[in-house]
């Protein structure tokens, strides 16, 4: 807890959960080879806070992450999603939850090729038939600074400026959550830290929550918090992390 | 290499499975054309052989001279040791009345005689054995409505009356003079005693036991003497069934024709379907490359590829087309006069060969062009990233606008220059010319066309949510691919309209003329006799023009009048009891026909050849040439072609002719048109040969044979539409594979399933409804062009109906189209498909 004292993140609040696990199982695979890609995992993640959910390859961060977001099922065990848990919706129900309530970046594949920068932020605000805040959209742009690349098709787009429209895309809808699957995955290292640096100020500034999987400890240490998972297990966490302190903790995770 | 390529065909069959449909449906026709015409030739071979071998000599008039026989000569033959038996077959016309006392169609049927010996067997019942009995043609007693054991009534030479029982039917197979006039058979007594014809058109005899067919005919050929030709019944058979074939070469060629238009389409299908296959492959011929790939090898792979679909699907064609033909046979074989349908089918190694060869080239050809843009793979693309892009290629040239809009205008020239000078059959030429340059135009600007049509739809679209903006977007996403699929629908549609606006204006001219030109309710004519000159007898017109309810009598008498021995080439008509110009109509191309009067006459174009209003014109009549003051000049085509009289200049000019080819009869206005149609009858009661037609009778018997040509010419151009639709499913299917990962962004962003099926099917609605739209615009364009080039006085006619109707199937067709493909995409799994490639 005395590194969760000495953080520079802002005090934490009592706030509630925004989106809570309880003993969330997934099991791949059917009879004689299953493979328990997350076993009875619970964790939350709080109003406003930027986590990080780390671990080695095949350690089930992502499928934690798809879990969460309700883009695949469970085995066992319940995810909330504010006050709907969200491990007993349908199909349907799931969809209209994902375009209403939460938004995505992917590491790579996030835009749609024939839609210029401004209609792929616009997109899910056109599927849902929202009216969107011309004014909102507006700071955002400039906040993500795309200004003049807003009429650009992706294929014009350099790595950093595609994630950055990715961004965008999330916040505009006001989500619950952003989640964020290795956004910085195929950048070079000055446009992730601008990738970073930005969601890092959306939940400081904007209160989003944010909860980003990844493997990079450099890209760890803009969240608030790190959650480590090891086999399918959260085995360890950190708030306030540095790039020091989540290498070291990987490291022992190696071993 | 071989190893690599057949992999790689195992691994992506899905892929290949419409492109293989679209070329088994194109080699399908190709072969269930030629294996039905093969199998009809054979029939009717088989028919004719069968019935001339029977008989070891025939003797015919020599040429085509239509003297009979001498029967003489059929007792000279009789005694001959050579011969056992031999009969003489009398075949000369002798009107058969339907039930109703009417003679059977508008020629008089024949009379075909059968004794023994005879080429002729019954099909059902028996050939007539006594003097009163008869047998019919299967056919003439179909639309005579007789049946065995009826009785009818045959006119002979002098138009008595002859009651005959029915006992039997008979197959002629194709012999196109019974076809068209249908037949009576009769013993060889009362064959001769109803046509009064003495001799015969063919004399059959079999050889006496242990002498050859050869030895029979040089026996019979030293008793027959000159204008007699003697053969052998194989020789006979044989010519027979040369002439039989004929009927089945001009019905392969037509069918052929609509086949070729099936191929071209599924050409089009393949191309598009490697192009796409290729650009998706880009990384994998990479690597290829990567590891030592020659160029070579990469064409040949592509190559090889399409080599094995080409010829596993068009083997799958054959056996379809198989199959086709032997339905099609079954179906249609009796009404081709090949008999009951039940023949074997003819499967030729030709037939086969031809069909797989066929496919197998096109195939070939079209995935040529792909394969060779496949060796311009730089071996770095592999290692590229190019996700991003995917399927993305909006480039259009301005080589291609310019190359275009130069196709169009001249195809726009060729058009304006044969509207203008309408000459018939150049004109269709030139039209036709036009349409394919205009074509070739099209496909240039299909690109931008697709672009223009998506940007014409696209408000629409969005009215439809995001499914629709998106729909949109998707189509315009690469023109180029859009509008290959969108062309291979362009060519049916095209063909469709352009048919359906020439059929619908030739119902509406044909109407029309009907109404204008022949404002009366019937028309009586004689059953035409040998020469084509046969006259209602005139106190039919006579009794016509005293009845109370027959209002007005128009009675039309011509001549074609000769010229120092040879016809002198135009007709000369008068119209009696009409006011020219006022009761009879035409077009004109210049004068009144009011002005027609004593010693003016109105001529038509190229009787006036060149000559204008008031000059003089000189006539070939009975009496020698007599010259007229040009009042009129009307088209060739119309119904006062020739050179029309005044009756009484007419009387003078040919004294000989007192009767009336054709009467026009109106009822009186205040007659019912039960009492006028009583008012004919009775006038016609004693004289049976007289047609009778009723203007709605002509106007169904038009509809009727414009209708069952449109349907055929539907049904083979639908498969072209049919294989275009296979098209766009294909490139939908493939672009959804390659969009797999597009598809779970959009469904991890909030995209519903149905949303999701909803854009792909408004995706593959915009491509058929496009590439129906261009063909519809070609086709009501060039329908019209070819339409006012040909025939002059055509009243254009849209038929909206249909084509409205044809819309509505594009639309559906893609709807169908995108079921599959839809259902694919959303049944990935999102996270399978984003974690993919």
């Amino acid at each position: 807890m005395s590194e969760y004292a000495a953080a520079a993140a802002p005090q934490p609040s009592p706030a509630p959960p925004v989106v809570a696990a309880r003993d969330l199982t997934k099991v791949y695979g059917g009879a004689g080879s299953t493979v328990r890609a997350l076993d009875e995992v619970s964790v939350s993640f709080s109003r406003g806070a930027f986590t990080a959910i780390m671990g080695p390859s095949g350690s089930g961060k992502s499928t934690l992450m798809h879990c969460l977001a309700g883009l695949d099922t469970v085995t066992s065990g319940t995810v909330h999603l504010g006050d709907t848990e969200i491990t007993r919706l349908k199909d349907r129900e799931l969809t209209l939850l994902r375009r209403d309530r939460i938004g995505f970046v992917f590491q790579s594949f996030n835009l749609l090729p024939m839609l210029t920068a401004e209609q792929n932020i616009l997109l899910p605000a056109r599927i849902a038939r929202r009216r969107t805040d011309p004014a909102r959209l507006a700071r955002i742009v400039e906040v993500v600074g795309l200004g003049k690349r807003l009429h650009h098709l992706p294929s014009a787009l350099s790595g950093g400026q595609q994630q950055r429209v990715a961004v965008a895309r999330a916040l505009l809808g006001d989500p619950e959550v952003v989640y964020a699957d290795e956004p910085t995955g195929n950048l070079d290292s000055r446009s992730g830290a601008e990738v970073l640096g930005f969601l890092r100020d959306s939940a400081r500034e904007l209160g989003q929550t944010v909860v980003m999987v990844t493997h990079d400890p450099v890209a760890a240490a803009y969240a608030d918090r790190v959650v480590f998972l090891r086999d399918g297990r959260l085995v360890d966490e950190v708030y306030g992390p540095t790039a020091e302190t989540v290498l070291d903790r990987l490291v022992k995770l190696e071993s | 290499m071989l190893r690599t390529t057949l992999a790689g065909l195992r691994l992506h069959k899905g892929r290949l499975v419409t492109t293989a449909l679209a070329i088994a449906l194109g080699v399908m026709f190709v072969a269930g054309t030629l294996v039905f015409t093969d199998t009809l030739r054979a029939s009717y071979s088989a028919q004719v052989m069968g019935s001339a071998e029977r008989m070891d000599a025939v003797a015919l008039p020599e040429g085509e001279s239509e003297r009979p026989l001498p029967p003489g000569l059929l007792e000279e033959i009789r005694d001959l040791p050579e011969i056992d038996r031999a009969e003489g077959m009398v075949r000369a016309e002798a009107p058969l009345l339907d039930p109703d006392g009417r003679a059977v169609g508008t020629l008089p049927t024949l009379a075909v005689s059968v004794g023994d010996p005879s080429r002729y067997t019954a099909a059902q019942g028996e050939l007539p054995d006594a003097d009163d009995e008869a047998a019919l043609a299967t056919s003439t007693a179909e639309t005579a409505g007789y049946a065995i054991g009826d009785t009818a009534e045959v006119l002979d030479a002098d138009g008595e009356r002859h009651t005959v029982t029915i006992t039997g039917l008979v197959d002629f197979g194709v012999d196109p003079q019974v076809g068209y006039q249908g037949a009576v058979v009769l013993t060889p007594e009362a064959a001769s005693r109803v046509t009064g014809v003495e001799g015969f058109a063919e004399i059959d005899a079999v050889a006496a036991e242990g002498v050859s067919a050869e030895e029979a005919v040089a026996a019979v050929d030293a008793v027959a003497g000159s204008g007699t030709e003697v053969i052998t019944g194989r020789t006979l058979g044989e010519r027979l069934a040369d002439r039989a074939g004929v009927e089945a070469d001009s019905m392969a060629t037509a069918l052929l024709l609509f086949a070729v238009v099936s191929v071209v389409v599924a050409a089009i299908v393949i191309q598009n379907t490697f192009a796409i296959l290729v650009a998706q492959r880009r990384r994998e011929m990479a690597l290829l490359r990567c590891v030592g790939a020659r160029r070579g090898q990469v064409f040949a792979s592509v190559v090889l590829e399409a080599l094995v679909v080409g010829l596993a699907a068009s083997a799958l064609g054959v056996l379809a087309g198989i199959a086709l033909a032997a339905v099609g046979f079954r179906v249609g074989g009796e009404a081709l006069d090949a008999g009951t349908g039940a023949a074997p089918l003819v499967l030729t190694p030709t037939a086969v060969l031809v069909s797989l060869a066929v496919g197998t080239l096109t195939t070939l050809v079209a995935a040529a062009l792909p394969a060779r843009r496949a060796t311009f793979t730089p071996p770095l693309a592999a290692l590229r990233d190019s996700d991003v892009a995917t399927g993305l290629d909006r480039r259009t040239g301005w080589l291609r606008t310019g190359a275009g809009a130069v196709l169009l205008g001249a195809s726009a020239l060729l058009v304006s220059y044969a509207v203008a000078t309408p000459s018939g059959q150049q004109g269709l030429v030139v039209v036709a010319l036009a349409g394919i340059l205009a074509f070739i135009g099209v496909v240039v600007w299909s690109p931008l066309l697709v672009r223009l049509a998506v940007a014409a739809l696209a408000p629409l679209l969005r009215l439809l949510g995001a499914s629709g903006a998106l729909a949109a977007d998707n189509a315009r996403r690469n023109p180029r691919r859009a509008a290959t699929a969108m062309v291979a629908l362009t060519v049916g549609a095209t063909l469709i309209s352009g048919y359906s606006v020439i059929n619908a204006s030739m119902q509406a001219t044909t109407d029309d003329m009907l109404d204008r030109q022949f404002p009366f309710d019937y028309q009586l004519s004689a059953q035409l006799d040998g020469e084509g000159t046969g006259t209602v007898p005139a106190e039919v017109t006579a009794e016509l023009r005293d009845s109370p309810a027959v209002g007005s009598v128009i009675a039309d008498r011509s001549a074609f009048p000769e010229a120092e021995g040879r016809p002198a080439g135009y007709r000369v008509a008068t119209y009696r009891g009409a006011d020219l110009g006022r009761d009879l109509e035409s077009e004109m191309v210049a004068g009144d026909l009011s002005d027609v009067g004593p010693g003016r006459a109105a001529v038509d174009e190229e009787v006036a050849a060149g000559r204008g209003i008031g000059d003089t014109i000189t006539v070939e009549t009975s009496r020698g040439e007599r010259d007229f003051e040009i009042a009129a000049i009307v088209p060739t085509s119309s119904q006062l072609w020739g050179v029309t009289l005044v009756p009484r200049d007419f009387a003078a000019a040919f004294p000989e002719i007192t009767e009336d080819s054709t009467v026009l009869v109106t009822g009186a206005e205040d007659a019912e048109p039960r009492e006028v149609r009583a008012a004919v009858d009775a006038a016609l009661a004693d004289h049976p040969t007289v047609q009778v037609v009723s203007m709605s009778d002509m106007r169904a018997q038009f509809d009727g044979v414009l209708a069952a040509a449109f349907l055929a010419i539907m049904a083979m151009l639908g498969l072209a539409v049919v294989i275009a639709v296979f098209g766009i499913a294909n490139t939908l299917a493939l672009s959804v594979l390659e969009r797999t990962r597009e598809s779970a962004l959009l469904r991890a962003l909030g995209l519903r399933r149905g949303q999701l099926r909803v854009m792909l099917a408004l995706e593959a609605v915009v491509l058929c409804l496009t590439g129906a739209l261009v063909g519809v615009a070609l086709g009501v364009f060039f329908g019209w062009a070819a339409g006012v080039a040909v025939l002059r006085g055509l009243i254009f006619q849209l038929p909206t109906g249909q084509i409205a109707a044809f819309l509505a199937i594009a639309v559906a067709a893609g709807l169908l189209a995108s079921v599959l493909p839809a259902r694919r995409a959303a049944r990935a799994s999102i996270t399978a498909a984003m974690a993919g490639r």
